[in-house]
């Protein structure tokens, strides 16, 4: 820093000396003391970024605003629109600054003081610029949508007539969008879904599958509606840009858009869903139509990454607060990777155009929600989804000068939110490779029924050195002693009554079944003689215990834990009848699952092959069978993997409901899948197979 | 201590000089208060010459500050009532002032379950005659819809005091049958609940 100051302060000097009349550039002019010079704007969507040279000492820096009309001339008072510290970036040598709130189009000038200590010192020479207009040419068909929160200039946000209006033009003008009603709400609202992939979407939700899709949830609580706004432009963008990075972003992915989840209390400007439920507290429970809307769209769409819009009112904090699943049962590398997301994205990306990305929870920010699975975030987590919260600071405070809620405040950030979600995209584009790689890792985690359980406590979010020194972190917020089981189950079961039985915890005290919301989150089930098994070697195995088990927080039910019947040594066949669970178990000869029998492995290594016939379940995870594997004619659920397997593997004719799951296994010799009903699937978590692969199987 | 309508005058002509800062001018649509250079105005959606023909519901859904009000009055199914007065006065607390005042729990319970309450408060806030600025910084007291007698006196920056703790903070949009003053307190007696819970995520 300290040469690149000397040299500019030379170069001035130089200049005086021979007045020369050539140089017109700022960085020619910073001829007082402390002066910033380099002021550079460039303009994006809603925003400009104003970067500047650093002062040597400042403690930091005042970014004044005036509007200005074509001949430069203002047309109103100039006015402090942010102040930089610091804290906002993790670089400081290059300072940026968003500047947002005013109306895209306008014209502005901007210049930038240094301030040491409270002592003002002496502005930049200013930098003019108009600002990018409302994204969309005005006269071609498609791009010329515009929202009611557009045409107002964000004086009145999108009622639910004009979103459906809008929703239902560019779904009806461009041939990428697909908008699938995923449900209604409580009042019968629809809740809608943009699916959007070039040159058309996928045609059915295990195509979009296929192609490793991003989610964005948009508006959860009614009274935080700027993420909303945000989504309905880059709906517009992605549908009809023809830029080569949406094209791009389009041609190797799926993006879902759902703009608004909560469709009453965004028409009520209530926080909770029209029965007064927080939506946010209720995407485990499922009580409510609009999260098991959301949850079954998850079960079919299968989206490898997310984000979840929110305001939030801290002054204190950042521009944009975002946190990563911490729930301690999402497995450790989804936790990695959205941490990487945040930190190693957005923190980088926020330094480039001036955004303050930061955690959630920091500067005296809310302690609550951090490892509630009730909380999107969470359940996505536990889904196997990288993911992250993000706020939109809707308060003024000491960096964004008050701004209440007008329409410079909703404008910030309404086009904070557009930023996040295109770098969301663009993260997701470049490190799609990573995300899947997390996921698959987490799902073979988890379906081998792996460690102890919490039911409540996070992982801990280490402060990042950089952006925040001294500042106070996230909080902790680890598991208390009652919240741990250290030794886990290898199922629950359930009775008749606590599955199928009638329940009052939905909306005018009716709720679906226990049998339905499981059905919902895509979990398999095991039908036995007094009850129904649900084996925790599925990939969901860290959220199923939070709704099963007595000692968790907020369960359905309290299930019976079902301990496993074999953890150590056996040698010689092993013949099943009944149920089955093999945990860290060790078989010396083959495995015959007879008619009717479940069993469940994990962890597990059978020398000898492995047959099932006609069995009511069988579920292998993590677990290394050398020898066959033949399951067929299962009456239930089957599920294998990340098993190793040395030799051929054989799925044949099982109809028990459910698509079969075949994923992440290694098989050292054919995979051969036929007559299955569905057709078994790998969840877009590739099998490594050495011989061929044939029939139902071919592509998995 | 009352003011004349010289006074009054001098401040108008103040403003049209295009004078800011915390005395409050008079803008170019007839408002007053600090807040007004932030709300939409001349000719943009929602403009004060817009809503003075329009009805409180309406006018309301276009004044950014008000979300929580509006939803509020919408929830309370008061709107047709007051509607169909012959003049009333809104004296709407702006958003700030909700979250200053209520929980996020606390809003929706009200504005959800306990729409009596709700009632209640949105009636502390409504007068049953058109007052101006300028009526409410020369009158000692109003009664509003509830019953309550409110203290109400001029205060600095030429604003009016409305009871102990509120203040206007842009006043005098005209409606169709009245007055809309946007003031930074709630008002009514209901306890403040904000900061407890907490509503994070």
């Amino acid at each position: 820093m300290k040469h690149r100051r000397s040299m500019v302060i030379g170069l001035s000097a130089l200049l005086a000396a021979t007045l020369s009349p050539v140089v017109t550039s700022t960085a020619a002019f910073a001829a007082e003391p402390n002066q910033v010079t380099d002021l550079t704007v460039s303009q994006a969507d809603g925003f400009a970024t104003v970067a500047w040279t650093p002062v040597d000492g400042a403690t930091d820096y005042q970014i004044e605003r005036t509007a200005v009309d074509a001949a430069g001339n203002p047309t109103d008072t100039a006015r402090v629109v942010g102040v930089w510290r610091p804290n906002r970036q993790i670089n400081n040598e290059s300072p940026t600054f968003a500047d947002a709130g005013f109306n895209p189009g306008d014209r502005f000038q901007w210049r930038v003081r240094a301030r040491i200590g409270t002592a003002e010192q002496p502005y930049s020479t200013a930098v003019a610029g108009t600002t990018k207009a409302p994204w969309g040419d005005p006269t071609t068909a498609g791009q010329n949508l515009r929202t009611q929160w557009e045409t107002t200039n964000a004086a009145q946000y999108t009622s639910d007539v004009n979103e459906y209006a809008y929703t239902a033009e560019v779904d009806r003008l461009s041939e990428r969008v697909r908008v699938v009603e995923i449900g209604r709400t409580v009042q019968n609202r629809p809740i809608n879904m943009f699916v959007i992939g070039y040159p058309t979407p996928p045609a059915t939700p295990a195509a979009v599958a296929a192609t490793s899709p991003l989610a964005v949830n948009c508006n959860v609580h009614g009274n935080e509606p700027g993420d909303r706004e945000a989504c309905l432009i880059m709906a517009r963008q992605l549908a009809f840009s023809d830029d080569a990075r949406t094209l791009d972003l389009l041609k190797a992915t799926t993006v879902l858009i759902i703009p608004t989840i909560n469709g009453d209390g965004r028409a009520a400007n209530t926080r909770g869903n029209t029965t007064g439920q927080d939506l946010n507290r209720d995407y485990s429970l499922i009580r409510q139509p609009e999260t098991a809307a959301y949850v079954r769209m998850l079960r079919d769409y299968r989206p490898v990454a997310g984000y979840d819009g929110h305001e939030y009112g801290n002054s204190q904090a950042g521009d944009l607060p975002m946190l990563p699943p911490r729930h301690q049962n999402v497995a450790q590398q989804i936790f990695d990777e959205s941490l990487d997301m945040i930190e190693n994205h957005m923190y980088v990306e926020g330094a480039k155009d001036g955004w303050w990305a930061c955690p959630y929870g920091c500067a005296n920010g809310s302690g609550v929600g951090l490892s509630e699975e009730t909380i999107l975030r969470n359940t996505l987590g536990l889904k196997n989804t990288v993911n992250s919260l993000l706020e939109l600071r809707s308060s003024g405070g000491a960096t964004r000068p008050d701004e209440s809620n007008t329409a410079n405040n909703r404008r910030r950030k309404t086009f904070s939110a557009l930023w996040t979600f295109n770098q969301f995209m663009d993260y997701h584009h470049a490190q799609v490779g990573d995300i899947k790689k997390a996921r698959g890792e987490a799902i073979e985690f988890q379906a081998g029924n792996n460690g102890r359980i919490v039911f409540r406590g996070s992982r801990v979010v280490p402060l990042h050195p950089a952006p925040h020194p001294g500042e106070a972190g996230p909080r902790e917020d680890l598991p208390t002693a009652d919240m741990i089981l250290d030794s886990a189950p290898c199922a629950y079961k359930l009775t008749e009554e606590q599955y199928n039985g009638a329940r009052t915890d939905g909306p005018n005290d009716v709720g679906a079944t226990v049998a339905e919301r499981i059905a919902a989150h895509g979990w398999k089930v095991v039908k036995v003689a007094d009850g129904y098994i649900v084996p925790l070697a599925q990939p969901e195995r860290g959220l199923i215990p939070l709704l099963l088990d007595e000692q968790a927080e907020e369960e359905w039910v309290s299930g019976e834990r079902v301990y496993p019947t074999l953890t150590g040594t056996h040698n010689g066949p092993l013949t099943i009848s009944g149920f089955a669970c093999l945990s860290g178990a060790t078989v010396n000869g083959p495995v015959n699952v007879r008619p009717g029998a479940t069993l469940v492995a994990t962890n597990t290594t059978i020398s000898g092959p492995v047959n099932a016939a006609s069995a009511a379940g069988v579920f292998l995870g993590e677990s290394t069978l050398r020898g066959p594997l033949s399951v067929a004619n299962t009456n239930g659920p089957v599920t294998v993997i990340g098993t190793k397997v040395s030799g051929p593997v054989n799925v044949a004719n099982n109809t028990g409901g459910a698509a079969p799951y075949i994923a992440g296994n290694s098989i050292s010799g054919p995979l051969s899948c036929a007559g299955n009903s569905p057709a078994p699937t790998n969840l877009e978590v590739r099998n490594t197979v050495d011989g061929p692969r044939a029939g139902q199987c071919a592509t998995l | 201590m009352r003011r004349t309508l010289a006074l009054v005058l001098s401040v108008s002509l103040l403003a049209a000089a295009g004078c800011s800062g915390s005395d409050a001018p008079v803008t170019p649509d007839g408002l007053a208060g600090p807040l007004c250079a932030e709300l939409p105005a001349g000719d943009e959606p929602g403009n004060p010459t817009a809503l003075s023909r329009e009805k409180a519901g309406e006018a309301l859904s276009w004044i950014t500050v008000l979300t929580t009000f509006d939803g509020a009055m919408r929830a309370s199914e008061l709107l047709p009532e007051l509607e169909g007065k012959q003049a009333i006065t809104v004296l709407a607390p702006s958003d700030d002032a909700f979250a200053a005042k209520f929980s996020q729990d606390n809003l929706d319970e009200l504005m959800i379950k306990d729409k009596d309450t709700l009632r209640t408060l949105l009636r502390a806030h409504i007068v049953d005659r058109s007052l101006s600025l300028e009526d409410l910084r020369d009158a000692d007291s109003i009664k509003t819809l509830d019953g309550t007698t409110v203290r109400v006196s001029s205060a600095d920056g030429d604003m009016a005091q409305i009871g102990d703790e509120a203040r206007t903070v842009c006043a005098d949009y005209r409606i169709a049958n009245g007055r809309v003053h946007v003031i930074n307190h709630v008002l009514g007696n209901l306890p403040t609940t904000a900061g407890q819970g907490d509503s994070g995520h």
